[in-house]
């Protein structure tokens, strides 16, 4: 990780010959000083290579090391180097490159340059302190004027190679970090690589490990071991599903009855068959919150339940708004833009709600509840399915008379999307 | 990189087809038509190379397996492809029905109106195919686009998969069925399973591998080669699945039923007794195929979901390391795993076997064993185990000689600490000075 001094091939002394035992130490103290990596760094296969500017890895887990690079490195640099290398393959930044690459059409080496480099900030912003020094021309986001604590898929819409980035030209981890297959790798088929399970295995028991004694681990590696195998699904999609499952399930929108005829019949006299009807569903909106949710949140999540609506047939004339409280403020210019019919606003409590959009004839098929959550629920459930958006709140939303008051969980009639959460 | 089959013998170069053929055909429209059939079968003619792959593999050990299996997949990726190609290799005639132009009564039966029907009831009908299907008595039943089918098709296929009745038929055991369904992120209407209907399926994510679609475009497609059962292996299979689920249950009774409460994982597999069978019944059989771990964790995690099914896949890891006590009791012969992660593990349960049953010999023979290890692999691998076996010594037992081997590992150790002391001073300073 620090910058080579590249002389020409022909120039260069006689490399060293790979000082093992240093290179070991400096796993063994970087080993000690994050136990819950112990398992990924001792997974590692050591390839001596020339090639290779300081250390970098493969995406089989394989960690290419440059004798030159260990001889002229303190064994404590050489720990940091470890666990930011390792870092990489745990966070699967070459799986997680490539998919950014597919989905943004991101081409070339330069892409991947600035790939390398996201990956790295997302790993040095709470790798070093504790125990490990940050070697000399780590990437830091502050370096790029960039916050801490963000994704890779963040910072990489967040900077350009320009002449800031040229001290980073140098910077090459492998294609374990960015993607990108290098000449000097043994590749697929070449020896003592960890195959696709095994490597999964590795990273699940190092998040077994965090998740277990979390006391330990830093507050990225956390979320990380959280999210290792469950990663986030993207809320959208979820209220979406949600939504959609609920407006065509049986009983709301399409179905088959046998009330009428099936145009098929005719070619099959003496046979009874249903008949496909289609009622376009009938979508209610209640919004309630106590105001603390952004008017950007909540003016999303309304469209979104409304694009949702037209395009499970409903018109627009079907989807209908119930603003509660302060969320009039918003509901009333965005039903006015999109043709949304409005029900009047008030009511501080969501069971009024619930109550004005069940009042409405013809009734709706489905509810849907944006809400914080902080409120008290219908005790019997409604005749028509309830899908609730839940804006989450932190530990510090409680009431401020009653601290020991805890608001009850969404009923477990409804199905419950949590708005807001982190996607990848 | 696979390797290239060697040509086709029927290939022919390509040629234009004004050369090759007669010219001057009377019929000028005609001969259009002949040439595009031409072209046509040019395009048609394609090399298969051999190319392992995991995901036909897992599909096909749990087919033979006859459990339902629900193929998930973005549309247009080849899961109709990959069905023909199984069918083939397991030499049944394939049935693709798409659910989502047909009605529900074709598969739950058409009634049909007789004479009488307050005296003989009223029969529901059968499809035809799914006549032909009983009749042949074997086939590969693909029941595509499940998830943009209506729900009440929904509802009457998914008697047909887990019942296997259509109408007043019943499907042959010889029959086969596997399901496809659209993700919901793209499906059109967002159906999905609910959990105890997840339960019962496999789950199979289906993706493409793009240079494989790019080779072939090019002209050569992969060829499988599918696992074949062992008939030697079969005892020793069930002996092995039973003892992987059975020994995870015994050690962790709360994997054993889990209903997902997350949203995210609805309609997904999940842990219950009746996953946790086809589980076995799997390992069984990809243990019988000799298959890799990859497809095995593919079923696995297909089966009871990732968390169990990696908690599973990492004891069957612990199951083939080799046992304490056997290293212990023949330290010379003792054969330890390459990989660094692995040996450590196993060192670390040598060290606990002598903690929990400690006497002289045992404690000898872990040094032992130690000393192999540091000069059969990396020495940092050694510190813990020899740092946690030296605590162990009584008063009487004298340390062995062949402990000097270890003065490398002392000396890297010490090294280490160093290293710290020196990270902690550094970054003691960088504080001080307010970087």
């Amino acid at each position: 990780m620090t910058p080579p001094t590249t002389p020409p091939v022909s120039q260069r002394p006689p490399a060293p010959v790979l000082d093992l035992d240093k290179l070991l130490a400096a796993r063994l103290q970087a080993a000690r000083a994050r136990p819950y990596l112990a398992t990924a760094l001792f997974a590692l296969h050591v390839v001596a290579s020339r090639q290779v500017p300081t250390m970098g890895v493969d995406r089989h887990w394989r960690c290419y090391v440059s004798p030159a690079f260990v001889d002229r490195t303190p064994v404590e640099e050489l720990a940091s180097v470890w666990v930011h290398e390792v870092s990489h393959l745990l966070r699967d930044h070459h799986g997680r490159s490539d998919r950014v690459a597919r989905e943004r059409g991101l081409t070339g080496p330069g892409e991947r340059l600035r790939m390398n480099i996201a990956a790295d900030c997302e790993i040095n912003d709470d790798a070093f302190g504790d125990g490990l020094v940050e070697p000399e021309g780590a990437v830091r986001p502050a370096s790029l004027g960039l916050p801490d604590g963000e994704l890779m898929e963040e910072y990489l819409t967040r900077f350009r190679l320009g002449p800031h980035t040229e001290g980073l030209a140098w910077l090459d981890c492998g294609s374990g970090a960015d993607g990108l297959d290098r000449e000097w790798e043994l590749g697929p088929d070449g020896a003592c690589g960890l195959s696709q399970e095994e490597r999964d295995a590795v990273r699940f028991r190092v998040a077994q490990g965090i998740n277990g004694s979390p006391g330990s681990a830093p507050r990225q590696w956390k979320r990380w071991a959280e999210e290792a195998f469950h990663p986030p699904q993207p809320w959208r999609e979820l209220l979406g599903a949600a939504v959609r499952s609920a407006a065509s399930g049986p009983g709301a929108g399409e179905d088959y009855v046998y009330g009428r005829p099936a145009r098929r019949s005719a070619g099959l006299p003496g046979v009874v068959l249903p008949s496909l009807r289609r009622r376009p569903p009938r979508v209610c909106v209640v919004i309630d919150t106590s105001g603390s949710v952004s008017d950007t949140e909540l003016g999303s999540a309304l469209l979104e339940v409304a694009a949702i609506a037209r395009a499970v047939g409903g018109r627009r004339d079907l989807v209908t708004v119930v603003p509660c409280d302060a969320a009039a403020r918003v509901a009333h210019p965005l039903c006015r833009s999109e043709g949304i019919p409005l029900l009047g606003g008030g009511g501080t409590d969501l069971r009024t709600g619930f109550d004005r959009a069940l009042g409405t004839r013809p009734r709706p098929d489905v509810i849907v509840v944006l809400t914080d959550g902080q409120t008290p629920w219908p005790q019997s459930r409604p005749p028509c399915r309830t899908v609730v958006g839940l804006f989450p709140r932190g530990a510090a939303a409680y009431d401020e008379e009653d601290p020991d008051y805890v608001p009850d969980d969404p009923p477990a009639w409804a199905r419950v999307v949590e708005i807001g959460a982190a996607a990848r | 990189m696979p390797t290239r089959t060697p040509p086709d013998p029927t290939d022919k170069p390509f040629a234009p087809a004004g050369t090759a053929r007669p010219a001057g055909p009377a019929d000028p429209a005609a001969s259009q038509l002949d040439v595009a059939a031409d072209l046509s079968a040019l395009l048609r003619d394609s090399a298969t190379e051999p190319r392992p792959d995991t995901q036909l593999e897992a599909l096909t050990l749990a087919v033979a397996a006859d459990l339902p299996v629900l193929l998930w997949g973005e549309p247009g990726i080849g899961k109709t492809a990959a069905l023909t190609q199984l069918a083939a290799s397991l030499d049944l005639p394939l049935t693709t029905v798409i659910a989502s132009v047909h009605e529900p009564s074709d598969f739950s039966g058409l009634p049909v109106l007789g004479d009488d029907p307050a005296v003989q009831g009223v029969p529901l009908a059968p499809p035809d195919w799914a006549v032909r299907l009983v009749r042949a008595g074997k086939g590969l039943l693909f029941l595509d686009e499940l998830s943009t089918a209506p729900p009440a098709v929904q509802a009457a296929l998914l008697r047909l998969v887990l019942e296997r009745r259509i109408g007043s038929l019943r499907l042959p055991p010889g029959v086969r069925i596997v399901a496809a369904a659209n993700p919901r992120s793209s499906a059109a209407d967002g159906w999905e399973l609910s959990p105890p209907l997840a339960n019962r399926f496999v789950h199979l994510q289906w993706t493409h591998d793009h240079e494989v679609v790019v080779r072939g475009l090019g002209g050569t497609w992969p060829r499988a080669t599918l696992p074949r059962l062992d008939p030697e292996r079969l005892p020793q299979a069930v002996e092995f699945a039973r003892r992987a689920v059975c020994g995870l249950l015994t050690a962790r009774p709360a994997l054993v039923h889990r209903l997902p409460s997350a949203e995210a994982r609805r309609g997904g597999p999940w842990p219950s007794p009746r996953s946790w069978e086809m589980t076995l019944v799997l390992i069984a059989f990809a243990t019988a195929a000799g298959s890799s771990r990859d497809v095995l964790s593919q079923l696995v995690r297909g089966t009871v979901g990732d968390g169990p099914g990696l908690e599973l896949l990492a004891s069957l890891d612990r199951l083939d390391l080799p046992d304490p006590e056997t290293l212990l009791a023949d330290p010379v012969a003792a054969v330890l795993p390459e990989r660094g992660d692995l040996r450590q593990a196993v060192l670390d349960g040598v060290v606990a076997a002598v903690r929990a049953r400690p006497d002289r010999p045992r404690w000898d023979a872990a040094w032992a064993l130690l000393v192999k290890a540091v000069e059969t692999g990396a020495p940092d691998l050694v510190v813990v185990p020899a740092t946690t076996l030296a605590t162990l010594r009584r008063e009487d037992w004298d340390v062995p000689v062949s402990i000097e081997s270890l003065a490398g590992v002392v000396a890297l150790s010490r090294r280490a600490d160093r290293a710290a002391g020196r990270a902690t001073a550094r970054i003691a300073a960088t504080t001080r000075t307010g970087r």
